[in-house]
């Protein structure tokens, strides 16, 4: 049984700008569901707190099984001017590793 | 003609390894190596450098590179593409045209393309009404930061690299052009493709595999998620791409060497910095991914098929590079018992340190280290007690002054923090030149090329 997003999931996190984005793929076809459901724009911002300023998209790609999650204002002015060490983001994304993996339908 | 053509990468990033491009280069039976050298905020920094001596401002690596790939890249008739021009690819190709007269390499051509440099038109463009709006901020005018500027580059397409090529350069050298126009530019030139709406999917392809091919072993087995099940990450092979004329790819790496090509590594990477993954802006063209068709096809063989994508946009990305300050920061530790408490007293001590000292602040951070400093507020507190924690604190200033107070504030800590306070070495100040995003019409950039012989 799934429990986090760790269980199901692997995520590859960087940055554009003053963006984290980061791509989170199902470890199998049928994690693919769950990962929809588990990674939404609301938990991510939740998860964050105030270390993601701006609005995140969860972008869908069925062909690959993968999300594709893009949040703004999230790397405190962008990789020359943050004042955190992970001035790239390539940490940042593997936070959301840590969401609960969302009740299963039915 | 030939159907399928062979690229390899030949680095990712300024400071990649440089033994896996000679493994490649000597076993890859390769038509094209590329490189990719440049970064965001790479390009501001070498702006600096030029403006220091005319002769400097490539990225210094692209010589000794192509120093010990050139005579290898002759004798098997591989031609070497790279942005590793920066900010001055003028004086780049020239030290390059050096190298291989100190080779001994008669005859060998070396492309130059130049273009991308807005810096200086900056002015005359304001005048022309180009706004030059923040994309990330929504500032709608540069002027108010104008003073302040110190590169400005437009990422261009791989038009440059394909009338290098087509003038018959063996090692072509640009400045700003995208990451993955090192490998679009030789593909659009072997098959002869123009940037229009019937190449448009196969230009996407390109720019996929591009994509995918250009931090090198960022999709053979490095940043990996699988990083416990990656063999031999140290001796790491680069990506080997076969690009066939029909838009179809696969990717590979030599046998033998460590790390590994898989449907894992390749959807990893696909998604590496990436936004709206349906509009892959891109100056040579605009890929769908989730066109793509992905398989494994063999050991350490995945094949791209599939991809569809959109024409390439009316409008260029500049990164505009401008002064913003300083940066002031320390680091220091606490043992256990109560590390974290310790850590925490040290915080309330410097921020007393800061007000006697009149640190003027823009901008403050604190990270526990061990505890929040990568995930801040998404990493829980522990519920256990740590062996150790750090204390970092960042400060943002105006002037280089107001940051060596921070640095003079963390080395008070030395006696007068709490016991077990631990320190490395005091960080120095560092200027921070920050970007500036926004657009440029095409129109407005016209590239150059000059072929420079041995």
């Amino acid at each position: 049984m799934a429990d986090l997003l760790r269980d199901i999931a692997y995520v590859r996190s960087g940055d554009k700008g003053n963006v984290c984005t980061c791509g989170v793929i199902a470890k199998a076809p049928e994690f693919y569901e769950l990962v929809l459901r588990t990674v939404t724009p609301e938990r991510v911002k939740r998860l964050y707190g105030d270390f993601v300023k701006g609005a995140v998209h969860v972008y869908r790609l069925d062909n690959i099984h993968a999300i594709n999650v893009v949040m703004e204002q999230a790397l405190g002015g962008g990789a020359p001017t943050t004042l955190r060490l992970d001035q790239t983001a390539k940490s940042l994304g593997h936070a959301l590793l840590r969401l609960p993996v969302a009740a299963e339908r039915g | 003609m030939k159907d399928v053509i062979r690229l390899g990468a030949g680095a990712g990033f300024w400071g990649d390894a440089l033994d896996p491009a000679v493994e490649l280069m000597k076993h890859g039976d390769l038509d094209y190596m590329s490189f990719d050298f440049l970064a965001e905020l790479t390009m501001a920094l070498l702006q600096r450098q030029k403006l220091k001596d005319p002769q400097a401002g490539y990225v210094p690596d692209v010589v000794s590179y192509m120093q010990a790939l050139m005579p290898l890249a002759r004798e098997r008739g591989t031609k070497l593409v790279s942005n590793g021009g920066g900010a001055n690819p003028r004086a780049a190709g020239e030290r390059i045209v050096d190298a291989a007269r100190q080779l001994g390499l008669p005859g060998l051509k070396v492309g130059i393309v130049e273009g991308d440099d807005l810096l200086e038109r900056l002015d005359e463009l304001l005048a022309q009404g180009i706004p030059f709006a923040n994309l990330e901020t929504g500032e709608t005018t540069l002027a108010a930061m104008r003073n302040r500027v110190v590169s400005a580059n437009a990422y261009i397409d791989c038009s440059g690299i394909v009338a290098a090529l087509a003038q018959d350069a063996d090692v072509v050298v640009t400045g700003r052009v995208s990451d993955n126009g090192p490998y679009v530019g030789p593909i659009m030139h072997e098959f002869g493709w123009r940037h229009d709406d019937h190449h448009a999917d196969r230009i996407a392809a390109a720019i996929t595999v591009g994509h995918l091919a250009e931090c090198a072993a960022g999709v053979t087995g490095g940043m990996s998620s699988r990083w416990a099940e990656m063999p031999r990450t140290g001796e790491v092979g680069f990506p080997l791409i076969e690009f066939s004329r029909d838009g179809t790819a696969v990717i590979t790496k030599l046998p033998g060497t460590g790390g590994r090509v898989d449907q894992w590594t390749v959807k990893e990477h696909l998604l590496y910095e990436v936004g709206d993954p349906r509009n892959y802006l891109m100056p040579d063209g605009v890929p769908d991914f989730t066109s793509i068709q992905l398989d494994e096809i063999g050991p350490d063989r995945v094949q791209l098929a599939g991809i569809r994508g959109r024409t390439r946009p009316d409008t260029l990305k500049l990164i505009i590079g401008y002064s913003d300050g300083w940066i002031g920061e320390g680091m220091m530790f606490f043992p256990w018992p109560d590390a974290l408490g310790r850590a925490q007293k040290a915080k309330d001590t410097l921020m007393e340190r800061f007000r006697r000292l009149g640190l003027e602040a823009e901008a403050m951070h604190f990270d526990f280290v061990g505890i929040n400093m990568l995930h801040g507020p998404a990493a829980p507190m522990p519920d256990y007690e740590p062996n150790e924690v750090g204390l970092r604190v960042a400060v943002k200033t105006a002037t280089r002054d107001e940051a060596e107070k921070v640095r003079r504030a963390c080395s008070n800590l030395w006696i007068m923090g709490p016991g077990g306070t631990s320190f490395g070495t005091p960080v120095k100040p560092r200027p921070v030149i920050s970007c500036w995003p926004t657009l440029v019409p095409r129109a407005m950039v016209e590239q150059h090329v000059t072929i420079l012989e041995a």
